[in-house]
């Protein structure tokens, strides 16, 4: 009886693993058989300015003139609305206001997620079985995806707290204990640290993932809400990750009230 | 650990003062073998045939980088005087210990002890080599310090000394030192080294990279292992290249933008680092550095790091650094102070 069973279960799990590795014989593979992920990934959009739709408008910064404007773009956000209760679209409506002083990427803050992955920055992932490295050019930001088994989270963070697995060729990685001190865009779109993301990096083909999160957070939006953007890959011969420690050049900007005058 | 406040003012220089206690680890080049590592005892691999180096890596130790001088020529510790070295040694360090009144360890007397004792995790043991320095070349033990070198090393000393007596060098942020301001972690080197807290490195590793993550601060050093060249551009960390030469990984670090977490050390320091695996809850990490304005010849050091569980979480340090506005203004405030006393004086 139960070698029975246990055949039975080999048998439907082989005929399972068969399956889905024909529908997902394009993919590049790791050496456990996952989608292979590796590689140094950017998006190409304007969602850093505005995940909504937008057309191009000053940067507010008027020495820098055509530099600092915003590009236009259309947004990545399914149906482009934002499902904001109506207190949270007041404060979102306020941030968009003062974003040239409230925006923490102004302050090379830790990004949290999802902005991360659309910054204008390229990240890197690097895979292994049991956990997935994502290191992001920006900050130096990083953020580790237990594969495996995945300690409690221990306290809010910037970047959260990632627990990834494969459905078929699609990386889902669950991401909660974010803090509240991130921001989803330079148009002043937040969240609060009620934030729960669904990640979802599908292989497009081989050098491109389609990138899509789902948003929900019951203390600012009236229901989850998501999107979707296409990540490509670096292609340049010796590619990599560069550093961008932005911390020395906020410092003037965030101490220099604090700077020693000049001898009279 | 996960400190966010302490990433002040005041533990980084004792972290540097920490580091510069440390002996350092043994000969680059020989074969490393921890004490009575099994020799029959081969590392796993990975699926592409390569020492499996994954994992996450404590270097904790209160092995000094330096040997004490009254150590003489002594290279290693019997297991009897390890334990006395770790008893005295774990005594000293004790910062609730301390009168600030009579001074101790690194800080003068009528200075501030500013962090107690729960906010270490400098760990409380010799390395397993029993080595009584984690430099290991020469065998001296010490650091081989040009005249430039050494005068940099004094300077830095001084500054740690005002410092801890309530008056940093700070006019600017640029006075500080890197860990203060956020931009380097103040073990992660590159080389790495123990410090106060944070003493822990993820290795990550998949066919074409190694990662070394390492938790102060949140810093990824991803090394290509696919032979390209040195490109030319200087960063903080440098520019790492990695090969596997038998059992051990080899990175090659060069292009630094400065000085590193490192202390002494200038933009021209080349750097070797070698990961052996030796049993299966030790990474031997070798490192040689090599800068001639800072030193007269190449040296080296040795840490054998020890597997732990992990997690390694979150170290957000610039996100939390209340301590730098706080030194520049007390300097501020010290100054206005001094002015004030001087305008009294005139009267």
């Amino acid at each position: 009886m139960r070698i029975w069973l246990g055949l039975a279960i080999a048998f439907q799990l082989g005929v399972l693993a068969t399956a889905s590795e024909a529908q997902v014989s394009q993919a590049r593979r790791t050496a456990d058989g996952k989608a292979d992920l590796n590689g140094i990934w950017q998006a190409l959009n304007t969602a850093n300015w505005d995940l909504q739709d937008h057309a191009a408008r000053s940067g507010g910064v008027v020495s820098l003139g055509a530099l600092g404007a915003v590009p236009a773009g259309l947004g990545v956000v399914e149906g482009n609305e934002i499902p904001y209760l109506p207190a949270a679209a007041a404060r979102r409506k306020e941030n968009f206001e003062k974003r040239l002083t409230a925006d923490p990427e102004i302050k090379c803050y830790l990004p949290g997620v999802p902005r991360a992955t659309y910054l204008p920055y390229p990240f890197q992932i690097v895979q292994e079985s049991k956990y997935i490295l994502m290191a992001y050019e920006y900050a130096g930001a990083t953020r580790t995806i237990y594969m495996d088994q995945a300690p409690p989270s221990p306290s809010d963070s910037w970047m959260g707290h990632s627990v990834g697995r494969f459905e078929r060729d699609t990386l889902v990685v669950d991401v909660t204990s974010l803090n509240d001190q991130t921001w989803l865009d330079r148009s002043g779109n937040f969240h609060s640290d009620a934030l729960h993301v669904v990640e979802r990096y599908t292989p497009l083909s081989a050098d491109a993932l389609t990138y899509e999160a789902t948003i929900e957070d019951p203390k600012v939006f009236s229901r989850p809400w998501k999107i979707s953007m296409p990540l490509y890959r670096r292609l340049e011969r010796n590619a990599q990750l560069m550093e961008f420690k932005c911390v020395e050049f906020v410092e003037e900007l965030m101490y220099g009230q604090f700077r020693k005058p000049p001898s009279k | 650990m996960s400190h966010r406040f302490i990433t002040s003012a005041r533990i980084l220089p004792l972290a540097v003062a920490a580091v510069s206690l440390m002996p350092p680890p043994a000969a680059g080049q020989s074969a490393p073998k921890t004490a009575g590592a099994a020799a029959t005892w081969t590392a796993p691999r990975t699926a592409d045939g390569r020492p499996d180096l994954q994992g996450i890596w404590d270097f904790r130790t209160i092995t000094p980088l330096e040997r004490p001088r009254t150590l003489g020529a002594k290279e290693f510790f019997t297991e009897a005087e390890a334990a006395d070295f770790e008893a005295q040694e774990n005594r000293r360090q004790n910062r609730d210990l301390i009168d600030p009144k009579v001074g101790g360890l690194n800080y003068p007397a009528g200075g501030v002890v500013p962090y107690n004792e729960i906010w270490y995790d400098r760990g409380d043991k010799v390395v397993k080599t029993k080595r009584t320095s984690l430099i290991v070349d020469p065998p001296s033990g010490r650091i081989p310090y040009t005249p430039e070198g050494q005068k940099r090393a004094e300077r830095r000393a001084l500054d740690e000394k005002n410092t801890q007596l309530g008056h940093p060098i700070a006019d600017s942020w640029e006075d500080r030192p890197l860990q203060e301001r956020c931009l380097m972690g103040s073990n992660a080197g590159p080389p790495m080294l123990p410090a106060a807290y944070n003493n822990n490195v993820q290795v990550f590793q998949t066919r074409d990279y190694v990662a070394l993550l390492t938790e102060m601060v949140h810093d990824a050093r991803i090394i290509p292992l696919d032979g390209r060249p040195f490109g030319t551009v200087p960063q903080w960390k440098g520019e790492s290249r990695g090969h596997f030469e038998g059992d051990m990984l080899v990175v090659e670090t060069r292009n630094f933008k400065r000085e590193t977490s490192f202390p002494g050390s200038s933009a021209n320091m080349h750097l070797i680092e070698r990961f052996t695996r030796t049993d299966p809850d030790t990474l031997f990490y070798e490192f040689t550095v090599d800068d001639p304005v800072t030193w007269t010849r190449p040296w080296s050091g040795a840490i054998p790091m020890s597997r732990i569980e992990g997690p390694i979480y979150e170290y957000a340090c610039h996100e939390g650094n209340y301590a730098l506005p706080g030194i520049l203004a007390g300097a501020r405030a010290d100054e206005k102070a001094a002015a004030e006393a001087t305008r009294k004086a005139v009267k």
